[in-house]
């Protein structure tokens, strides 16, 4: 095994009164507060939350949606790729038997803990039918207690597509 | 014997034996639909080819008999190209809707694409449509679109069953398995042609869009629903945040016993299984802590020393049965299997069910435990407590003039549990191991003990306290005590693996 002889630094008198380095240190922080104080709107803040991001992209993993289908059902046949996928296991699905004729098997029951969810978007990649989508664009949830967190068929299915 | 020669590997075989057969046997991956040990040959699904050399073209190995000094290729490039030809016909009409289909995963048509299909469609046709949803009965749906023709199912009713519910209709790739007009399936195995499928063409109404396949774990059991005793497998699975359910009972390959098949009455028999979800410890009908009622039964017992009787059910395990009459020879207690519904003479059939619907009865007579009403009257009339093991018909005892202190030690809630003293849950059929004696002599092992969540610990477990010593397990028990019966000579624990049989 080859050895690596490293150079040890911080032994000149220079480097070891600190002040130089110190005073270089703030040159940097002292020019960008003289930039900013003469060209506000530069600065990389935003009011949030009454600003909202706008630097949210099409590929950004927001909160999970259900797409629905042309006559707006949903789309989902319960087929458990997502479930299988999920690395947090935060996907509960309850199958049952879809009777109007369009499918045969549809969730009765889609919840996704969203406090368990790391958002890694393997459901969508697993997804056989386009039927879940991250692409809500929703990057900020709320909720007052843990079931808050816990998002039914219902509100994922109500979860619109973020438009550009 | 007959040797021959397989990718390279010299094989010793049975000479005139089926190809496919003795392939099989050997490990060696055939793809096929239409054979099925069982049911033989029929050679229509073309699935099985394989290569002989000094034959023109490949051959199904299904209907090729084993003569000497064959030489075989059953991988390579031509082979691929034959079995990805043979995928692409049947996939011509089939619906390709895994998503929604419940073989999704145990589908030997989704493994076999999985290894050599084409993975493009050439179709420009529009497919020919079947019908998705056919109630055939029994527990039967038939999806017209995904079945491979194999016949499988029509030959399971035609010469398993002798029944003959099944048939096919129609022609080309307007064919469809079908009953016959006005009739439905309906024999007591018809639910035995969803394993037979290959495909997800039949599927069980009872287990549809229940869960995916690939989540089951599956443990090997014995059934327990007659003496037969048929070998199963139980397959079960722990969501997330809830408790172990059991999903199905699937036949377990046991040629002494039920072969590949079991009856629709024990398949469905899994249910009582995921019942006892709400069943707790009761003094005199009251919810009581487990450990509270446990030690309730230890001071019962010693208060009416000598004056006890156990009345235990005939499907307690050969291993409990033995711990329960060590425990009442110690004490002196009187021990009784009186059982009045233990015959069902609706029940019974000549393939595998049969009239005696208890586990274990055959043990009884083995470790001469008494099973006469005298006997039982006789203990009923001097003692003060009677503990039912492995059962809850009280009313038995109670009409038979018993009014005094009754103990219950079973796994399932019975009406008749709210009116004793003490209720004590034990492990089900399904979440402790034992071994059983069937019909005909064969001592079995079902191993399938799934924990069970609600802390109801199992015979033995209660058994060993009060006998003062650790034996827990069957293993333990075998070695301790069932080591000394003259009848079980030259049975170990070790050897119910190969099913021995025992003269009765």
């Amino acid at each position: 095994m080859g050895i690596k002889i490293v150079p040890r630094h911080g032994n000149t008198l220079k480097e070891k009164l600190y002040l130089p380095a110190i005073f270089g240190g703030m040159k940097t922080t002292l020019s960008h507060l003289i930039t900013n104080l003469s060209d506000t709107p530069e600065i990389k803040t935003i009011n949030y939350p009454e600003e909202q991001p706008h630097d949210i992209s099409e590929r950004y993993r927001g909160v999970h949606r259900l797409t629905k289908r042309d006559d707006g059902s949903v789309r989902c046949v319960a087929c458990f790729m997502c479930a299988t996928a999920c690395p947090a296991e935060c996907i509960f699905i309850e199958a049952e038997e879809r009777n109007d004729g369009v499918d045969e098997k549809m969730p009765k029951r889609f919840d996704i803990d969203l406090l368990e969810c790391v958002f890694c978007g393997a459901c969508v990649e697993a997804c056989p039918c386009d039927a879940i989508r991250m692409d809500s664009g929703i990057f900020s949830f709320i909720g007052k207690k843990r079931e808050d967190f816990v998002l039914s068929k219902e509100q994922l299915l109500a979860n619109e597509e973020k438009k550009a | 014997m007959a040797h021959i020669t397989v990718d390279g590997t010299v094989l010793e075989v049975k000479e005139g034996a089926l190809l496919i057969e003795e392939l099989l046997a050997n490990n060696i991956n055939i793809p096929h639909f239409c054979y099925h040990p069982a049911l033989g040959k029929d050679g229509n699904c073309r699935m099985c080819m394989v290569e002989i050399e000094g034959q023109k073209r490949p051959q199904i190995a299904c209907d090729t008999p084993i003569k000497e000094g064959m030489i075989i290729r059953t991988k390579g490039a031509n082979i691929d190209r034959v079995k990805r030809s043979i995928l692409e016909l049947e996939l011509i009409n089939h619906p390709i809707d895994c998503p929604i289909c419940d073989q999704a995963g145990e589908c030997s048509l989704q493994n076999y694409y999985m290894d050599v299909g084409l993975y493009e469609s050439r179709l420009s046709t529009p497919k020919t449509r079947g019908e998705k949803h056919v109630d055939l009965g029994a527990n039967v749906v038939l999806d017209q679109e995904r079945c491979v023709l194999c016949t499988r199912c029509v030959r399971f009713t035609k010469n398993i069953t002798k029944t003959s519910e099944l048939g096919v209709l129609s022609r080309a790739d307007h064919s469809v398995i079908t009953t016959f007009p006005g009739a439905k399936l309906s024999n007591p195995y018809a639910m035995n042609v969803v394993d037979l499928c290959p495909v997800g063409a039949l599927t069980s109404k009872d287990f549809r869009f229940q869960k995916r396949v690939w989540f089951l774990n599956a443990k090997e059991a014995i059934c327990d629903h007659c003496a037969r005793g048929c070998s199963i497998f139980v397959d079960h699975h722990k969501e997330k945040y809830k408790d172990e359910v059991i999903y199905r009972y699937r036949p377990r390959l046991n040629d002494k016993i039920n072969g590949y098949f079991i009856c629709d009455a024990g398949r469905l028999s899994y249910h009582k299984e995921n019942e006892n979800k709400e069943f707790h410890a009761l003094i005199r009908g009251k919810i009581s802590e487990y450990e509270y009622a446990e030690g309730k039964l230890l001071r019962l017992l010693k208060r009416h020393l000598g004056k006890t009787a156990f009345v235990i059910s005939s499907n307690l395990s050969l291993e409990e049965m033995v711990r329960v009459q060590k425990l009442a020879k110690l004490y002196e207690i009187a021990l009784n299997a009186y059982e009045p519904e233990r015959f069902d003479t609706s029940f019974g059939d000549d393939f595998l069910k049969c009239n005696d619907r208890s586990a274990n009865a055959r043990a009884l007579p083995l470790l001469g435990i008494d099973t006469s009403k005298e006997m039982l009257q006789e203990a009923l009339n001097r003692v003060e407590l009677v503990v039912l093991i492995g059962r809850s018909d009280a009313n038995v005892i109670k009409e038979m003039g018993y009014t005094q202190n009754i103990a219950i030690l079973c796994s399932r809630c019975e009406v008749t549990c709210k009116e004793v003293e003490l209720v004590l849950p034990i492990a089900s059929h399904t979440r402790r191991e034992g071994s059983f004696i069937n019909l005909d002599g064969y001592v079995q092992h079902s191993a399938c003990a799934i924990q069970s969540e609600h802390g109801h610990k199992t015979l033995l477990a209660i058994l060993a306290p009060i006998l003062g010593d650790t034996i827990f397990t069957c293993k333990e028990v075998w070695e301790a005590e069932l080591f000394f019966y003259e009848v079980l000579k030259g049975v170990s624990f070790d050897s119910l693996k190969t099913t021995p049989k025992i003269a009765l």
